[in-house]
């Protein structure tokens, strides 16, 4: 008796078999929406990269100018004279005695050296 | 209700919940109301122009004269403070930063209806590290920039001053505004709930582009040593004005330009009008005595006279057109390279009669005077010199020593570095060049030439006749560098009363001054000092030689220049001149 239930119940079973062309379209639906979100989520992440690192450009050369600034400030022929007398440094540029001028060959180069302090500098110590 | 009922109910109920919120969806995606989509879109829509820096202004080493930096605007939300009870933390730690004090910030932050006041504008990041460090609450510091001068008064009248608006106000920065302002950079983009933009969405980044530098010939050492000696001369002769300018003879390049009073462009909004003059090219005064080499050169080069003529100085007074001229030292006979020498105004004013007025009319007007010489800077004057028609019986012998004629130190100062640059009348200029944020040179100003008042041959005349005044008896030996010859000429005017003053001369109020050049031979530079009003001294080579020497002296040496010759490293413009024998020699050398 049960053995033709069995029976039964397998011919009442309609296996409709899942259409391969429906399964694969759907999985390259499934992937094409994930690789969106991926591509998406990426390019968010990129875009942050790319602020971040722009606010950090930014940040950068406004850092280098205001050093620019403060160097440049620094060197201001005032500030170093100021400087100078701070460290109490007594610097004079070469009075025209205290200096020879060597020419090179026949060339109109000149070449001028300070003066030291045992006496004028010879050429031949070049 | 049994489990069944409830499971229903719980059904319907989310499932009434998803179909309103897909209802909601569809209705706001596929047909939303066009109010909807403004609010949308104003809430998500960001949009943002960012000017870019203007450039920067360089001497000709490349040492910065200005730019622009980063700066805050210390703001702050006064609402959101009083409901967090910081008050008195934050005003403490502002009035700690600001100029202002502890009331006055509370006055400010105390309007619980207002959501943004500005405490401060423009303050450097520096001062504000310690307050960013505190992270106080409802304390903004907006980002901007600020124009600033990093060697304060240095060359104040050159640069000039950029304004708030980042418009130049004065000087180069006012000429050259156009090549200096940077370009505006947009930014179109969204915006996400938290108000950040959200980069994927950005549809337009223009990059703001920084304006283009500017390389000038000035070089801040050397317009530093004339504005010390400025100062010194200030110091002792408290006058109304002091100026100076320095010059290379070869290439019209001007290499310092000074004027006094002077101010810091840092602080411009708080400088006198006045201050902001730049003398050297906008005050036109008599220059007295100077005017004598000029009219002596021309005298030379057209041949109405050589240098051995002797001429009768009248012991010093002299009648002519019913009016006296006088000598300061009276004087016989004296030859026109002494009239320079001694600076006799009766000699040079009989030299000029022998040329007539015609001739000396011409000569001035070739030397440059009367015209701008068309620096590239605002507010230069021309100067006045009246045509021959305007002129009375005696205005010829008047103009030969320096009056009814009204010169800048810039056309003073051009006209005698012709004579030492061989009778050729260069352009001075002040620009060298002009660099884009790209690293390309806009352009590059090359020397130009205005003119040739006089011939070569009497230049080195001039030049050897202009030695003289400096050596022993004459009148600008205080103008005499040691080891270098100086060629030059003092100048002493009265002082013009203006005519709601009753017009005329003053008795006792005069503009000194000395123009001179060095080496003699192969001059590399010209410098002139003029001073409106010394008290105390009014002789040009007393007052203004001494000035002249430390600023000669100084840059010599700083340049490098020998008392042979030209420095040749130096010469950006036409360089030296070297005669043509060396040229070969030289050539056979290689």
């Amino acid at each position: 008796m049960k053995k033709k239930q069995k029976r039964k119940s397998r011919k009442a079973e309609v296996r409709i078999p899942f259409p391969n062309m429906l399964a694969m379209v759907l999985v390259c639906v499934a992937a094409s929406g994930l690789s969106y979100i991926w591509l998406c989520a990426r390019c968010d992440t990129l875009g942050s990269e790319i602020k971040k690192l722009e606010s950090e450009r930014h940040n950068v050369r406004q850092r280098a100018i205001n050093e620019q600034d403060r160097w440049s400030n620094m060197l201001a022929p005032a500030n170093f004279e100021r400087a100078l007398k701070h460290h109490k440094l007594a610097m004079t540029l070469p009075s025209e005695r205290q200096i020879v001028r060597v020419r090179r060959g026949s060339s109109e180069r000149v070449l001028t050296l300070a003066y030291n302090q045992k006496g004028f500098m010879n050429a031949d110590e070049l | 209700m049994n489990y069944k009922g409830r499971t229903i109910l719980a059904s319907v109920l989310m499932a009434t919940v998803f179909a309103g919120l897909g209802v909601r969806l569809a209705f706001l995606h596929l047909k939303p109301s066009p109010e909807t989509l403004v609010r949308i879109e104003s809430g998500r829509h960001l949009e943002e122009e960012t000017r870019g820096p203007r450039g920067r202004i360089l001497d000709r080493n490349g040492n910065i004269l200005a730019v622009d930096i980063a700066a805050r605007h210390l703001c702050a939300d006064p609402k959101f403070i009083l409901e967090n009870g910081d008050i008195q933390q934050v005003c403490e730690a502002i009035a700690g930063v600001v100029p202002l004090s502890r009331s006055e910030i509370w006055t400010l932050l105390d309007q619980p209806e207002r959501q943004y006041v500005r405490i401060q504008k423009y303050m450097r990041e520096k001062t504000l590290e310690q307050l960013k460090e505190m992270k106080l609450k409802g304390v903004i510091l907006e980002e901007t920039s600020m124009r600033n001068y990093p060697k304060g008064a240095l060359g104040a009248h050159v640069i000039g001053f950029s304004n708030c608006e980042g418009v130049g106000g004065a000087g180069i920065e006012q000429r050259l505004n156009s090549y200096l302002q940077g370009t505006t950079g947009r930014k179109v983009s969204l915006k996400d709930g938290r108000r950040h933009e959200i980069y994927s969405r950005r549809t337009v980044d223009i990059e703001p582009q920084s304006g283009a530098d500017i390389y000038l010939t000035i070089d801040q050492q050397v317009q530093h040593f004339a504005e010390k000696a400025l100062d010194a001369l200030v110091a002792k002769y408290q006058p109304q004005g002091a100026w100076a300018i320095v010059q290379n003879v070869r290439s019209g390049e001007i290499l310092a330009m000074a004027s006094w009073p002077a101010y810091n462009p840092n602080r411009y909004g708080s400088a006198p009008p006045e201050w902001m003059r730049n003398r050297t090219i906008s005050y036109g005064y008599e220059p007295g005595s100077v005017m004598k080499a000029m009219i002596i050169a021309s005298a030379l080069d057209g041949g109405y006279v050589t240098p051995r003529d002797v001429f009768d100085c009248e012991n010093g007074h002299w009648m002519y057109g019913g009016r006296a001229l006088n000598d300061s030292h009276g004087e016989g006979l004296l030859s026109v390279a002494d009239i320079i020498k001694k600076s006799s105004n009766i000699g040079a004013a009989k030299i000029a009669l022998q040329m007539g007025n015609e001739k000396t009319y011409q000569s001035l007007k070739s030397f440059g005077f009367g015209a701008r010489t068309g620096i590239d800077l605002p507010g230069e004057e021309g100067g006045i010199l009246w045509t021959v028609k305007n002129w009375s019986k005696i205005s010829i012998t008047r103009l030969a020593m320096g009056h009814e004629i009204n010169v800048t130190a810039l056309q003073m100062l051009s006209a005698l570095s012709a004579i030492a640059n061989d009778g050729v009348r260069m352009r001075p200029y002040l620009v060298d060049k002009v660099v884009d944020a790209a690293g390309e040179t806009v352009f590059k100003t090359l020397p130009g030439e205005l003119g040739r008042p006089i011939r070569p041959e009497t230049a080195k005349t001039m030049r050897r006749l202009l030695a003289r005044v400096t050596q022993p008896g004459g009148t600008g030996t205080k103008a005499a560098v040691r080891g270098y010859p100086v060629a030059g000429k003092t100048g002493t005017a009265q002082k013009v009363r203006p005519k709601e003053e009753g017009g005329g001369y003053y008795d006792h109020k005069y503009f000194a001054s000395f123009a001179g050049f060095l080496p003699v031979e192969n001059p590399a530079i010209s410098i002139i000092v003029v001073v409106d009003d010394p008290q105390g001294a009014h002789y040009g080579g007393s007052v203004c030689g001494p000035a002249f020497r430390i600023i000669a002296d100084q840059t010599v040496r700083y340049l490098r220049i020998s008392p042979q010759g030209f420095p040749t490293e130096y010469v950006s413009g036409l360089g030296p001149i070297v005669p043509e024998e060396k040229k070969s020699a030289e050539a056979g050398a290689l």
